[in-house]
């Protein structure tokens, strides 16, 4: 029991911090919150659901529909945030929450308004066996997927020059821009890599939590809260931010369920009042 | 004596802005303070204002030590600034400016809910004030709309809206054409008639023109006090701080 | 942020056409258009309290709906626990909207621009989920039974009586806020805005200010959730998600930031677009969604604005 807990809680914390990189990253770059980041989880899972439907294919969905809400992500990039970098902060939000409705409505207007399921692959249809207790091996691979973008994201962002120049923007944007890095570039491709990862999530944890509109309104605010309390602009943040939250939210709603989401709230309060900037800030 | 520091000194890391200064002013002293570029005067400056906290010594103001006071606190008890880059209410008038300015003593109660645009007292004042910053035409013109120059002398006025027993001036002229210095200057040697002021200045004639006593920083050290002509003739000021800007 | 208006002359013109049209409505209305109305006036209060708080103070606060929640939970339980006279319970909804609002207020005042919206988010949907796991407060089914005041020897349960009630609740707190906006509080949070290290320099207390009117903005919010909680005869804890502050912030946009009769406006809009296209089309959500968009982006100044140069047009071609 406890350590199906234990994993369970790694689980949710990988799907956070697929979420919740993307997001802080951007974040750090633009200093923008994007509201709607949930909603291109929520078109990752509903994309791999057709995809899956029309191949048959778990695998195809998995590798495509990523690519899809990257591509989507792209498209929103060119078409708005671009254009609403130096606007204020309340206009800013407001765009994204209007981005919302339209995610919403989109998916009930294309898929309908039932939830939708898609079966686990083949490969994991078995459970496993770990120290006496089953597990379903499915969540080991969503476990593993959020561990291989963690590394692969941390040897790009430490390693390459391209990582340099994001952490770069992210620290001090005007003097990146002095020193002739191309910020609007670099701000398009983490803002589409991101949403891409948004959609790798959505669609990785469609065959566990099923598929309907209203997904992202679950995992959004969550996600917002690794965002802060990490520190916004942090891998590292994200990845602290979304082991906590991961777990404290799954260990708390066996416990305790009544306060489990009050303590995570109040978490976050907590930090911001005491440490505006969040625990790796990198503001 | 209306102020006093003593032994203030200042360090950011291992850089000593400021090494044991000591300054007294009497009421209704003209004072200015000059030094080359990374002296330490806006340091100082910040100190006095209360935007800084000093590492080292302390700061008597009408006889109490007001060291550990906040910006606000010090404001209220009379010690005011202006500042060097223009720092008003973008979005009002000169005359929205002045009265907000005048507006921060009120009492709480019934009275807060009276418009502000309802206060006689605080309008007459703010026309007081405006005249004395030379901006009685300019009343009704939104303050981004004014020109540099006069957005300065507003800037001013920001300053001695609430009766100031201490004026501070920090580099009231800078950016300005010759015509638009010759005004503030013009103003702000009436203004000194009357409110003890301090003026950091990077203008040597501006400060020769107005201040009665100069202090002269040089990397954190108080190196010479006096007249405006004590300063002129002093060799080591020449120079420590003339000799580097020519 | 820029244009945030301050016409007092309009404000009044706006508020008193919007007024006319209130009674008209109530006049001639039947059942539902009454409701309707009920519902509106009860969301211009909350989208004018948010208004001075986001217009006037520059504090968007994404976690407003939790003093909704607050004013109409305190409503519930003052009136079905305590058996407190409806109308006693909103006056004392009130008073502990502006108590809670207050001390928030004073903790959370010194964080700016998206750490501000973010905390405001985080404080509202902790209250959220607190209504929603709390068996007193009824968990997800929230508590009903919750009547309205009986005033003057009229029952507030007949709907035109009570459109009523509410239409003089809207005007006493228009005229409260107008009044605090013009007041050295309401000028001294519009100089804070621009420029709140130029008011401490000049000896005010920013934090006292900002705080006194985010305490003032939750009482207003506190008062709309304890009306809406005796429209409606139940509370439940959707009244505080999120989305709910998020629609209220719609609204003031739509309205016209700053401008406080915008706000009842943009609440008008907002809502029949919400409750009277949703029955014509579908795809409403698209065309609220898009619609957001559209006037965040390119109409700055909200309704508002339009009347603005719609009067001006008219003056210069007198």
């Amino acid at each position: 029991m406890f350590i199906t807990e234990i994993l369970n809680a790694l689980q949710f914390s990988m799907t956070l911090f697929l979420l919740s990189v993307g997001l802080t990253i951007v974040f750090g770059l633009m200093k923008i919150v994007n509201l709607a980041h949930g909603t291109l989880y929520m078109l990752g899972a509903y994309i791999g659901l057709s995809i899956w439907t029309f191949s048959d294919s778990f695998w195809l969905a998995f590798v495509f529909a990523p690519i899809a809400t990257a591509i989507l992500g792209a498209l929103l990039y060119k078409v708005l945030f671009k254009f609403i970098q130096r606007v204020d902060p309340m206009r800013q939000v407001l765009l994204t929450f209007g981005l919302i409705y339209i995610g919403l409505d989109s998916v009930r207007l294309i898929w309908g308004s039932m939830s939708h399921s898609i079966t686990t692959p083949e490969l994991f249809s078995n459970p496993i066996n770990i120290f006496g207790e089953t597990y379903p091996t499915y969540r080991l691979f969503v476990i593993l997927v959020g561990i291989t973008v963690l590394l692969i994201l941390y040897f790009v962002l430490e390693k390459t020059k391209m990582g340099a120049m994001v952490r770069a923007s992210v620290d001090d944007h005007e003097t990146s821009q002095m020193l002739g890095i191309n910020t609007e570039k670099i701000l398009f491709y983490t803002f589409s890599l991101g949403c891409g990862l948004a959609g790798l999530a959505g669609v990785t944890v469609a065959p566990i939590v099923g598929v309907e509109a209203g997904m992202d309104m679950e995992v959004l605010v969550l996600t917002l809260i690794v965002v802060v309390v990490g520190g916004p602009g942090s891998l590292k943040g994200a990845l602290i931010g979304s082991l906590l939250i991961g777990f404290v939210d799954t260990f708390g709603k066996v416990f305790f369920p009544e306060l489990a989401l009050i303590t995570i709230y109040a978490a976050m309060a907590l930090i911001l009042i005491f440490k505006p900037g969040g625990m790796y800030s990198r503001l | 004596m209306i102020i006093s520091l003593q032994n203030i000194s200042k360090s950011f890391g291992a850089n000593n802005v400021l090494k044991n200064i000591s300054i007294a002013i009497d009421k209704k002293e003209c004072v200015g303070i000059i030094g080359p570029n990374g002296a330490g005067k806006s340091t100082l400056f910040k100190i006095i204002s209360g935007s800084l906290f000093q590492d080292g010594g302390s700061i008597i103001f009408n006889d109490a030590n007001i060291d550990k006071l906040s910006i606000e606190k010090r404001s209220r008890l009379g010690i005011s600034q202006s500042f060097q880059s223009n720092s008003l209410f973008n979005e009002m008038t000169v005359k929205e400016n002045i009265m907000v300015a005048c507006s921060q003593s009120f009492k709480v109660g019934w009275e807060l809910f009276k418009s502000l645009d309802k206060r006689t007292n605080i309008i007459t004042k703010s026309y007081e004030i405006a005249e004395e910053v030379g901006l009685t035409e300019y009343l009704d013109f939104r303050s981004d709309n004014l020109s540099y120059g006069l957005q300065r002398q507003l800037e001013v006025g920001l300053a001695i809206a609430n009766n100031p027993s201490l004026l501070l001036l920090d580099e009231p002229t800078a950016g300005m054409s010759n015509e638009e210095t010759k005004n503030i200057v013009k103003m702000v040697k009436k203004l000194s008639t009357y409110y003890t002021t301090i003026i950091v200045e990077h203008d040597m004639d501006v400060i020769y023109s107005l201040a009665k006593k100069i202090y002269v920083l040089d990397s954190g050290d108080l190196i010479f006090d006096g007249t405006p002509n004590e300063v002129k003739n002093s060799k080591l000021v020449q120079e420590r701080y003339i000799g580097i800007k020519q | 942020m820029n244009a945030v208006q301050y016409d007092k002359k309009l404000r009044l013109q706006l508020f008193i056409i919007l007024c006319c049209s209130a009674i008209f409505v109530n006049i001639f209305g039947d059942y539902f258009t009454r409701f309707l109305l009920s519902e509106i006036i009860i969301l211009s209060l909350f989208a004018m309290s948010l208004d001075f708080l986001a217009g006037r103070g520059g504090m968007i606060s994404l976690g407003h709906a939790m003093f909704l929640g607050i004013g109409a939970y305190s409503t519930a339980i003052l009136f079905i626990n305590f058996n407190i006279d409806p109308f006693l319970c909103s006056l004392l909804a009130v008073v502990i909207g502006l108590i809670i609002g207050y001390l928030i207020g004073f903790i959370i005042v010194k964080t700016d621009g998206i750490f501000f919206i973010m905390i405001t988010l985080a404080l509202g949907e902790m209250f959220h989920s607190w209504a929603y796991t709390n068996d007193f407060l009824g968990g997800s089914d929230g508590i009903s039974g919750i009547l309205r005041p009986k005033l003057l020897g009229m029952d507030l349960n007949e709907p035109l009586f009570f459109s009523y009630y509410l239409l003089i609740l809207l005007i006493l707190v228009y005229a409260f806020l107008a009044a605090v906006t013009d007041s050295p509080l309401g000028r001294n949070l519009d100089a804070i805005r621009q420029n709140s290290g130029r008011v401490l320099s000049l000896g005010g207390s920013v934090k006292l200010y900002k705080s006194a009117s985010f305490g003032i903005s939750a009482a207003i919010a506190s008062l709309a959730g304890s009306l809406y909680a005796q429209l409606n005869g139940f509370v439940s804890p959707e009244i505080s998600h999120w989305t709910v502050s998020g629609e209220g912030l719609i609204m003031i946009i739509v309205g016209g930031i700053g401008s406080l009769s915008g706000a009842i406006l943009g609440a008008v809009v907002v809502h029949i677009i919400q409750h009277e296209f949703s029955k014509l089309v579908d795809w409403w959500m698209l065309l609220m969604g898009g619609g957001f968009i559209l006037v965040v982006l390119f109409l700055k100044e909200g309704l508002w604005g339009l009347i603005l140069k719609f009067k001006n047009y008219i003056i210069e071609n007198k």
